[in-house]
């Protein structure tokens, strides 16, 4: 008896949804840095509200950002599960 | 402890964790004051000193399992430490990305080579290194006792983080909690700090279990496909 991983999980791994998370995420955190950066012009402004609106972005890319590290370290858990558990459960 | 017991329980941390994130985004933005000098930005305070506390804790943890593995050879451990040091980079990340953030605001800069930026840059790369020398031998056995080491000498950098701003002349500020004559801060911004505390610490715990108990069933399905078994829906030896 012999078990034949490579084309059931191939075929699994084609139809995996992560890149498309992976990838929202991605585009997330690059949205995110660059509110940040293009805000840095806002230092040559003295007003306090455009100050404000620049501290706010940090706080927000911060938070943001350290959601997405551990969003996506539990998708990568639940991936390794995903995919044992169908080892251990058979192939098609 | 059994596989159905583990995953239960990161099942209850990880309600609970999510719990206390909610409780605590809610102090931190709609409850705590702002700081009087260092205003909005400070409130990234409520998720960097916590994840530093928690990648700390999870290192230490990666450093005791592999320490009693390198004495033992116990294969749960070296799985117990791997999942520990996923979520310590995971923290640590965290942390040094956080922390610029801040820093940029704060001190007028992104980076500082500075003691403790340095020392926690390197705790990264250390662990870091610890997958890639798992990974980077022919037999999987040597690499795992290769990447106990290295988690071990990594664990030696925590304390030395702890006391590089009370030793050097610093940018970064000096503890205001951990500090032998109690914490220095406002009762509501430490009560802040605790709740969000609790949430990662959940949270991590949470993870590493499920981790750990991915790490199990992984090995499970190792031996039975090296036994011919694996696939057939049969739970093997």
């Amino acid at each position: 008896m012999t078990f034949d991983r490579s084309a059931s999980i191939r075929e699994r791994g084609a139809r995996s949804l992560l890149p498309v998370p992976v990838a929202m995420a991605a585009l997330g955190a690059l949205l995110i840095v660059a509110g940040v950066l293009l805000s840095e012009p806002a230092m040559a402004q003295t007003t306090d509200q455009a100050r404000q609106m620049r501290h706010f972005w940090h706080v927000f890319a911060a938070y943001a950002i350290a959601w997405i590290l551990l969003f996506g370290w539990v998708v990568s858990i639940l991936k390794r599960l995903r995919r044992v558990e169908e080892r251990l459960g058979g192939g098609e | 402890m059994s596989l159905a017991k583990i995953r239960a329980g990161s099942l209850v941390l990880g309600v609970i964790g999510v719990g206390l994130t909610l409780l605590f985004h809610w102090q931190v933005f709609f409850w705590v004051p702002t700081e009087a000098s260092l205003g909005i930005v400070q409130r990234i305070f409520y998720i960097h000193v916590p994840a530093a506390w928690v990648g700390f804790l999870a290192f230490g943890i990666v450093a005791l399992c592999s320490a009693i593995y390198l004495w033992l050879g116990e294969e749960k451990l070296d799985q117990a430490a791997r999942a520990a040091a996923e979520g310590g980079v995971i923290f640590t990340t965290i942390v040094l990305i956080s922390g610029p953030l801040w820093a940029r605001i704060s001190w007028g800069t992104w980076w500082t080579w500075e003691a403790r930026l340095t020392l926690t840059l390197l705790l990264w790369f250390i662990y870091v290194g610890y997958f890639m020398v798992r990974n980077a031998t022919d037999s999987p056995e040597r690499g795992k006792k290769f990447a106990a080491v290295v988690g071990i000498v990594g664990a030696l950098n925590i304390p030395l983080i702890h006391v590089s701003v009370l030793w050097f002349r610093s940018l970064h500020p000096q503890p205001v909690v951990a500090r032998v004559d109690g914490p220095q801060l406002d009762p509501a911004m430490l009560t802040v700090l605790l709740t969000a505390l609790g949430a990662w610490t959940a949270l991590f715990f949470s993870l590493f279990l499920l981790r750990y108990a991915t790490a199990q069933l992984e090995a499970r399905a190792d031996r039975l496909q090296a036994a011919g078994y694996a696939g057939q829906g049969l739970s093997g030896p």
